[in-house]
């Protein structure tokens, strides 16, 4: 029989079993490297040092998951609170306004594949709602869920995710279901 | 289907599973070292209030006395008084000790 996140977590609490933290690295390591990867507008090398840390963050704080939201959960919000530390430290410029986002999208010149457009208008949406839509409409977060990982008010959440979304479905408006 | 689903399939499907490709090895190896069990620190203490009891009693009872009286105690009881005492005490040892097995059993199974 496989065993839970939270049979793992409690080996790692009980044993500091670091094997039983292996298997959570190992679940869960594609879905966090493939969230920081979009935050990060695909800088592969930027996302993996981030993700070793989210895991790291997470080894030396495994104490404060009281088990009350899903491992998962808790990871991305590890996740996103590096992310953010480090775009604080790069000052990188969080957000894209829409005439920028209007002049950047060029069909004609784009790649004509569709998961490349996709992932270029995810890019240049502004942070709140490129975060909003990748842990909502990507990995399957409930609004709650997201709220709790990006340390915003529900409201806002739903805000983000809807204006991210319609922007998306602007900027792909040539692939969409006629 | 809708735009909307159409959209969140999209999302979805726009997440491919990466590769481990020694990511989980690498996090690994930057983890610190794990806690000294407390098992060492547990058996020291035993062992050393063991050692320091038996100093004391040794001490207080007069260099152990009471250890000579006891075995011509016991050498003067009649054999069959000998052989009920030493089969008490070995049957309150197995008893212990099959409890405790039982109950060491019993947290490994969980």
């Amino acid at each position: 029989m496989e065993l839970t996140d939270a049979d793992l977590v409690a080996r790692v609490l009980v044993d500091d079993d670091q094997h039983a933290f292996g298997e959570l690295v190992r679940r869960h390591q594609s879905a966090v490297r493939g969230l920081l990867r979009q935050l990060t507008r695909t800088d592969v090398a930027l996302a993996d040092d981030l993700a070793q840390q989210t895991f790291l963050r997470a080894y030396k704080n495994i104490r404060s998951f009281r088990g009350e939201a899903r491992f998962s959960t808790w990871l991305y919000r590890i996740a996103y609170n590096c992310f953010r530390e480090d775009a604080r430290r790069r000052k990188e410029l969080v957000g894209i306004d829409e005439e920028q986002l209007q002049t950047q999208h060029d069909p004609q010149v784009a790649d004509p594949g569709l998961r490349h457009d996709l992932m270029r208008a995810l890019s240049l949406l502004p942070l709140n709602e490129r975060s909003a839509v990748l842990l909502c409409c990507q990995n399957g977060l409930s609004h709650e869920e997201a709220a709790r990982v990006l340390e915003i008010p529900l409201g806002t959440v739903k805000t983000n995710v809807l204006r991210g979304r319609e922007k998306l479905k602007r900027m792909l408006a040539d692939w969409g279901p006629n | 289907m809708n735009q909307e689903d159409w959209l969140d399939q999209q999302l979805r499907e726009a997440a491919p599973y990466i590769d481990d490709d020694g990511f989980t090895a690498r996090v690994l190896q930057q983890l610190p070292p794990p806690r000294r069990s407390h098992d060492l620190l547990r058996a020291t203490i035993l062992f050393g209030m063991t050692l320091l009891a038996s100093v004391l009693a040794y001490v207080v009872s007069g260099g152990g006395r009471f250890v000579n009286m006891t075995v011509e105690r016991l050498a003067a009881l009649p054999a069959l008084w000998v052989f009920a005492l030493a089969l008490a005490t070995g049957l309150v040892i197995a008893a212990a000790g099959a409890t405790a097995a039982i109950t060491n059993g019993r947290a490994l199974e969980t």
